[in-house]
């Protein structure tokens, strides 16, 4: 039983419908008791199941999906709603598993029974045996698993009783002790635990009581017991008319008894009509959300319910609808025909005109519902204490009718097989006779593991789903190694990036924690976002990396190395890595004069590695170049290109030349043939890339310059220059005053040479204040002009 | 048997040395497959797969993440917010367990404090090759209060447990509070003025 709980014996069922025949015939006759065999009875499936389908689909059409949290309408307009998109599923894996229900669920077979009585406020000792226990069997053995009894008029419907409703509940107690003192007498019992039943529940409104009992063995398989009334009596809420209700879930089925008293007359057959459906509607039961997952779980309740905490009567695999229903024989039969007939059998001419028979053929009434054929004299109105009609001349006399009925509506049209539908002749206190009905139902049973094991496959579907339509794309490479990079060249390199998902993918590159730029500052990837659609040809995103002089300054000084990690995300999906890696061939731009000057081997060869490095040179001051030796060749191949070069320092050179010329000097080849003007350019560049400025802006004059202190703060600026730094400028100062010479080629003057030596051996810090930093500039401007001017230093 | 089928999601996040099994036990626990050869992880893969538990419904949010050395400073964006983390050794491979055993004391450090750790000594199936005893891992994961669990990609084993093992130590009650992710209502900002 897969771990399932053990199930208690249900009743036994009867002998099959062959073995009855031979007293069916007795059955009919209006005698005594008939016998307490049931017998199965061809039911009349006037009924379909798309019938009652439909009455069905018409309570639930246009419900609308309701949620407790609303509608949010995001950045890009969209509008969503996680819980609802959440009760969507719901809905769908609660259909999916109830499609599959046959999978997990066990269909057992129990018996019920129902019976229904308008007492006419009597009442007292007289036995209930051959009414409630008219099927069990000479030994008890059909005793049913389930009984439910209705009682009408329990109390007097005067209008004392209708509004205060007093003695109600002291007769209500009255009744269901003594059905629970017929179901459990010593007979019944015999003693056996498992033979007794208990009181699930009661209801009662003024005349009404219904009430259900369940055998011992079932007790623990009862669940979500819960109860309603609705008045439809006088202002259409008193309780002189309407219905009292029970609802159940009994092991994995929901079932709703309903006892009603409708309203009276032979002609107020709209009158009942609308009871009817008022009671059908209005009754509700207040379960909680647990016991309605429940019943949407097990199939009863419409998947669309999810978050209901109440259900209806339509909400339940079985519905019981009994009671003192009123409706009579058509007024086209005179009272003594009805008489007559009722009382010599004639049952076919009757049914032919009963009220309810006829509305439900109509379909203004009991829609959906079943009912067996009556084959029993006409249960209403009988002279209290007698087996007859009443005819008493001071009383009005009435035509006979089946006001007391018993139908039912399942889900599974096949769940409810009637067994029998008769009256019982005792007791007889009152102007009705009570009726009842044997019923075999087939109620689910739910084997846990194996549904959640559907549930949880069904999940397993849904996910994959989701996880196919994540975005997804190639790259046809991660791992970028841009090989030797050299001082302000750039190199790019492509990536191809194709969208292999089902989805459009959108991409963008983004920071890791904590920082907020995509990749170092050396990297630039474009475009750094886009978008692809599925099918498309790859998209290229191209990673460049540059070594400015920023970047070669970090480094010189092994404060950056070339390599990072790309992270590329795609929207809703995930995260790819991009390595970058590249190797620095290192450029004599963007170091310091002081470090240049203790290698007299190109600076391509002196290891980035400070270990490496002190492997191969010993940094001995000692052997120190007093000037770089890039300065010198620099210099020297300007010299020897000659100064005369109109607008030397002033027009730029060929940007080729330049980097050819950097080469060079970094590996300590021979210059080639580049023009004047490109060896210039890249002198001065070489000044600007320097990660200490010749002339540091702390030794820029702090005094206003005029002619009266020039020199004395000329010489105290050279000074304090640091030693190489001394050496560099004066070399250069030298060089200049050697340019001016030829000023009238080169249109130089000391004014113009001056900015360009402040503009990049001399650069502006960014410590101090506009006006200030300015005023301090152009004074070692003045103090540049006075070097390049005077003769002796 | 679901009383409530309130879905609760969860960000979960696979950590561990290179090549311990972290891609295939993702894999065999959402697609039910096994791939001898498992291309390395390169980025954070992301994938959602549901639990039902006796009471409730887990939905995991799963972020495989690469076990390579180079990328270990990257998993703090992974693992930052996660309220549950699997962290995986090989049990052929004794570095891989002392590396796990980091994965946890960096997740008890700078992970979120109530993080549901489940350490997973993978490959058990190579029993024979085992170099990382069960007791030693499992009396460590006793000392961290962190779950512990021995699984197979390759044939299954334990795969399902350990998620499931996960899904129930993480506390739904209280709901949990909405998700940044998931914003159902704008935030209020309850303004309240004190005289």
């Amino acid at each position: 039983m897969d771990g399932h709980q053990q199930v208690p014996t249900f009743a036994v069922l009867p002998p099959p419908a062959h073995q009855q025949q031979a007293q069916q015939q007795q059955h009919y006759a209006m005698q005594a008791a008939p016998p307490p065999t049931p017998q199965p009875q061809p039911l009349q499936h006037k009924y379909s199941s798309t019938a009652w389908n439909l009455a069905r689909k018409a309570h639930l059409d246009n419900r609308m999906l309701t949620t407790k949290t609303t509608d949010v309408e995001t950045e890009d307009g969209r509008i969503s709603n996680v819980e609802a998109a959440e009760k969507i599923k719901d809905a769908w894996m609660y259909k999916q598993i109830r499609a599959r229900r046959d999978e997990f669920t066990h269909y057992r077979q129990a018996m019920l029974f129902i019976g229904s009585w308008n007492v006419n406020a009597k009442g007292k000792e007289e036995s209930l045996d051959s009414w409630i226990c008219a099927d069990w069997g000479p030994n008890g053995e059909y005793a049913p698993d389930l009984v439910a009894v209705g009682f009408q008029e329990i109390v007097d419907l005067n209008a004392v009783n209708v509004a205060v409703d007093n003695k109600t509940q002291q007769r209500s107690q009255f009744w269901v002790e003594r059905l629970m003192a017929t179901l459990n007498s010593p007979h019944n019992t015999r003693n056996d635990p498992n033979r007794q039943y208990f009181l699930l529940q009661q209801k009662s409104m003024v005349g009404l009581l219904v009430c259900v009992f369940c055998k011992a063995p079932h007790k623990d398989r009862v669940r979500y017991i819960n109860s309603t009334a609705v008045g439809v009596g006088v202002m259409g809420m008193l309780g002189n008319k309407g219905g009292v209700a029970v609802r159940v879930q009994f092991y994995d089925s929901t079932l709703c008894f309903l006892c009603t008293h409708l309203a009276a007359h032979r002609e107020n057959v709209t009158g009942r009509n609308q009871d009817f459906a008022n009671v059908f509607n209005k009754s509700l039961f207040e379960i909680g959300e647990e016991a309605t997952r429940e019943a949407i779980y097990s199939g009863s309740m419409s998947h669309w319910e999810i978050g209901a905490t109440s259900v209806n009567v339509i909400d339940h695999d079985l519905i019981f609808w009994l009671g003192d229903l009123n409706y009579r024989i058509d007024e086209s039969m005179p009272t003594d025909k009805v008489l007559e007939y009722a009382e010599t059998g004639k049952f076919a001419e009757m049914r032919k005109l009963d009220q309810l028979n006829v509305e439900r053929a109509h379909g203004r009434a009991f829609e959906g519902f079943e009912e067996g054929v009556i084959q029993f004299p006409p249960t209403y109105k009988y002279q209290p204490g007698t087996d007859g009609y009443d005819k008493r001349p001071e009383k009005k006399l009435r035509a006979p009718a089946w006001c007391d009925r018993i139908l039912w509506m399942a889900l599974e049209p096949a769940h409810v097989q009637q067994l029998t539908y008769n009256r019982s002749e005792q007791p007889n206190v009152s102007d009705h006779k009570a009726v009842y009905s044997t019923m075999k139902i087939t109620i689910k049973d739910v084997v846990r593991p194996k549904r959640a094991a559907i549930h949880n496959e069904l999940m397993k579907l849904l996910d994959r789903f989701e996880n196919q339509t994540l975005p997804m794309v190639g790259l046809d490479r991660v791992n970028l190694d841009f090989g030797e990079i050299h001082y302000d060249r750039s190199k790019s390199m492509p990536i191809q990036i194709t969208n292999t998902g089902n989805v459009v993918a959108k991409y963008r590159f983004v920071p890791k924690l904590d920082e907020n730029t995509l990749c170092k500052p050396w990297i630039k990837v474009e475009p750094p976002y886009g978008l692809i659609i599925p099918g498309d040809q790859p998209a290229t995103i191209n990673v460049t990396i540059t070594v400015d002089r920023h970047t070669a300054q970090l480094l010189n000084q092994g404060r950056e190395v070339l390599d990072d990690i790309l992270i590329l995300r795609l929207e809703n999906g995930r995260d790819y890595y991009i390595t970058i890696k590249a190797a620095y061939a290192r450029s004599c731009f963007g170091m310091s004069v002081d470090e240049l000057v203790m290698y007299s081997d190109p600076i391509r060869n002196v290891p980035l590695d400070p270990i490496k490095r002190a492997e191969k040179y010993d940094p001995n001051p000692s052997n120190a170049l007093c000037v770089p030796k890039e300065l010198w060749r620099l210099i020297d191949a300007i010299f020897e290109k000659g100064l005369q070069e109109p607008d030397l320092f002033v027009d730029p050179g060929d940007p080729e030349d330049v980097k050819k010329i950097r080469e060079c000097l970094d590996t300590g080849a021979p210059f080639g043939q580049y023009k004047t003007l490109s060896y210039a350019e890249a002198l001065l560049e070489f000044f600007s890339s320097l990660s200490i400025p010749i002339v540091p802006p702390t030794l820029f004059p702090t005094l206003e310059i005029d002619s009266q202190n020039i020199q004395s703060s000329a010489r105290r600026f050279l000074e304090e220059l640091p030693p190489v730094h001394y050496n560099v400028l004066l070399y250069v100062i030298s060089f200049f005053r050697e340019a001016l010479v030829y000023r009238e080629r080169n249109r130089l003057t000391a004014a113009k040479l001056a900015r360009i030596c402040s503009n990049h051996m001399a650069p502006p810090s960014s410590g101090m204040d506009d006006s200030t930093a300015a005023q301090r500039r152009s004074g070692m401007q003045l103090i540049m002009v006075h070097l390049l001017e005077t003769n002796s230093i | 048997m679901s009383s409530s089928s309130r879905v609760h999601h969860f960000k979960l996040v696979l950590l561990g040395d290179t090549a311990v099994g972290k891609s295939c036990l993702v894999v065999r626990f959402v697609r039910d497959e096994f791939f001898e050869f498992q291309e390395p992880t390169i980025g954070a893969a992301f994938l959602t797969q549901t639990v039902q538990l006796d009471d409730s419904t887990v939905k995991f949010e799963i972020w495989d993440t690469a076990g390579q050395e180079r990328y270990r400073s990257l998993a703090p964006m992974y693992y930052r917010g996660a309220a549950a983390a699997i962290v995986v050794y090989d049990i052929t491979n004794p570095d891989s367990f002392t590396g796990a055993k980091s994965w946890v004391k960096e997740l008890q450090r700078r992970g979120d404090p109530n993080v549901v750790i489940a350490l997973a000594g993978n490959k058990a199936d190579l029993d024979s090759r085992r170099k990382v005893e069960f007791e030693e891992a499992n009396a460590y994961a006793e000392e961290n209060g962190i779950l512990h669990l021995e699984t197979s990609a390759k044939n299954a084993n334990n795969v399902k447990s350990l998620f499931v093992e996960i899904a129930g130590k993480l506390p739904k009650n209280p709901p949990q509070q909405e998700r940044e992710a998931f914003p159902l209502m704008p935030a209020q900002q309850e303004s309240r003025s004190c005289c």
